[in-house]
């Protein structure tokens, strides 16, 4: 049975990336491993493993394809766009901004004059790669497109058709709460939450704990340079929140220095957090 | 008001710390006010001690909405489970139930529907406020609840928000959060600057670049701060030629310290932490000055 394990956090720069590769790349020496960089956004996996990325599929999203011989000019598309994608004034054509468009598709069915069809537009890419045993998919939001869930989306749906032939799936989320890091964590069986001993890494770790309990899921806590900083902060938490700081990782000047060379990291004993 | 934004792509490499800093060497000879426009996780404000219950004001939020299916006149077409295109309709004991953090608040269900059983409504995705610091300027910002979307549209308020507790200031300094999606969008739209904070790492440098490209859309003039440059100077260098090669100048390099996280810790700026950043922060202040006004 495949144990999908979700690396999230909260606070930018606390280290998720780096704990779920070196996870991710550990188990694989004795297991079948899959590592997802849902960070799509600023996907960076590929570059702390140095693996070598394969195209494997265009995301695209629909967007309205005016026809503006049928276009009656009454501006009901525009005020029924939420985004602000479309601005129709009565009278005049609309002027459409593809880039701000989700794709709903409010516009489609309000037309009166039934002047719009489907287009679409690329808002980014997934890879996939390996480095030796280690399988490895990677998403890729375009730059100026706004919905990096799309991307996430698909993710799930390449993990949901291949989970079958791994014993764990790694998921790296992006940084944050919102839209496109709940959906890396939907699949998920466990969430490991890094962070870091400061107040700013404590607030940021609060809220995700909140947000873990909305989904009920459940997991826990990974301190990252533990002895920088005030460990009482998140220890508080952990027990607040009914969950435990399971493994503790001290400021290393050797991940720091792998990781401005780009070498792969290692952390000594990080398959323990599996079976926690 | 001018305003500036301070982006990076990837977290962590020191944009708040950055940010607060800077706010308080403008502060000396300006008018200013912060918005911290990271509402997933806002946390400009704790720089400056200041947490929530410290606020001088904040209250609920609401920027989005959310479909609400009315069970009796639901006439079970499934109409409106094939219309969402962000598959937050699934049919349950023979009702269509939405998702919640599925539903994206766009109406297209509720204007399909045949039945008039759908309609929207405002839910509340944030608390925002303000809070005053110690050096006489305050910080607009707001949190996204847990498991709620809509961060883009709470990102426009943060700002107005700014604006609207400072009327006069003289310059607005906005914070972005990480990565380049729809948050980030919104931050950085109609500002007169953007500092771009980097690290010399691979992914400091993959992720600055994507920073760059969302600055470069939208035509602001903007320069590069290397933090933590001597982590790997040869690295360094490499951002600095690629900077020098798209005319992109390079503000400041801020050397690894251990005092960031200690002044963090103890909830100070660094500038007043260890003086020996006010210089480089008085520094940085005056040539960003000059590229706004090239």
């Amino acid at each position: 049975m495949v144990e999908i394990i979700a690396i999230t956090g909260g606070k930018g720069g606390t280290g998720k990336s780096t704990v779920a590769t070196a996870l991710a790349y550990e188990l694989s020496k004795d297991n079948k491993v899959l590592l997802v960089d849902a960070d799509v956004d600023c996907p960076n996996d590929h570059l702390i493993l140095n693996i070598k990325r394969n195209h494997l599929k265009i995301i695209e999203q629909r967007i309205p394809d005016f026809d503006l011989d049928k276009c009656t000019k009454g501006g009901a598309c525009g005020k029924v766009c939420k985004t602000n994608a479309i601005v129709s004034i009565q009278g005049k054509n609309p002027i459409f901004m593809q880039n701000q468009c989700n794709g709903c598709g409010a516009c489609e069915i309000i037309c009166p004059s039934r002047a719009i069809s489907w287009a679409s537009k690329d808002i980014g890419k997934i890879y996939s790669g390996k480095k030796d045993n280690l399988d490895f998919l990677s998403g890729e939001l375009k730059t100026n497109q706004p919905i990096s869930e799309f991307i996430v989306n698909h993710l799930n749906e390449e993990i949901e058709k291949n989970k079958e032939k791994y014993d764990y799936i790694i998921i790296d989320t992006a940084a944050g709460t919102h839209c496109p890091v709940i959906a890396a964590l939907e699949n998920a069986d466990k969430v490991l939450a890094v962070t870091e001993p400061t107040p700013l890494g404590a607030h940021d770790l609060e809220i995700i704990l909140q947000l873990l309990d909305k989904l009920k899921k459940k997991g826990g806590i990974i301190l990252n340079r533990s002895d920088i900083g005030v460990k009482k902060i998140i220890e508080s938490l952990a027990s607040k929140y009914k969950t435990k700081i399971i493994f503790e990782i001290p400021y290393s000047k050797e991940i720091v220095d792998s990781y401005s060379k780009g070498n792969p990291i290692t952390i000594t004993d990080i398959t323990f957090v599996v079976n926690k | 008001m001018k305003s500036i934004v301070i982006l990076s792509g990837k977290g962590g490499v020191g944009k708040s710390s950055i940010a607060g800093s800077l706010a308080v060497a403008f502060s000396k000879d300006k008018k200013i006010v912060c918005a911290d426009c990271d509402v997933d996780a806002s946390n400009l404000s704790l720089l400056f001690s200041l947490s929530t219950d410290k606020y001088v004001e904040w209250k609920p939020l609401s920027t989005n909405q959310i479909a609400i299916v009315d069970e009796d006149k639901c006439i079970r077409c499934g109409k409106c489970i094939n219309t969402c295109y962000f598959n937050a309709l699934k049919f349950k004991e023979n009702i269509p139930k939405i998702n919640k953090f599925g539903c994206e608040g766009c109406g297209a269900c509720e204007l399909i529907c045949p039945a008039n059983a759908i309609s929207l409504q405002d839910i509340e995705n944030a608390y925002i406020g303000y809070a005053k610091t110690n050096y006489g300027f305050s910080i607009a910002s707001a949190q996204l609840l847990p498991g709620n979307s809509g961060s883009g549209k709470v990102v426009s308020e943060v700002r107005k928000k700014g604006n609207e507790i400072s009327k006069n200031a003289d310059l607005i300094i906005i914070d972005a959060a990480a990565g380049i999606g729809c948050p980030v969008i919104a931050s950085v739209t109609g500002n007169d600057y953007a500092i771009i904070v980097t690290e010399p790492t691979p992914s400091g440098f993959s992720d600055m670049k994507k920073a760059l490209d969302i600055v470069n859309h939208f035509g602001i003039k903007r320069g590069i701060i290397i933090n933590k440059f001597d982590l790997n100077i040869k690295y360094s260098e490499k951002i600095e030629s690629f900077a020098k090669k798209n005319n992109i100048i390079i503000i400041d390099k801020i050397p690894f310290d251990k005092s960031f996280v200690k002044a963090m810790t103890e909830m100070i700026p660094i500038i007043d932490y260890d003086i020996r950043y006010t210089k480089i922060f008085n520094n940085i202040k005056e040539k960003i000055q000059i590229e706004m006004i090239k």
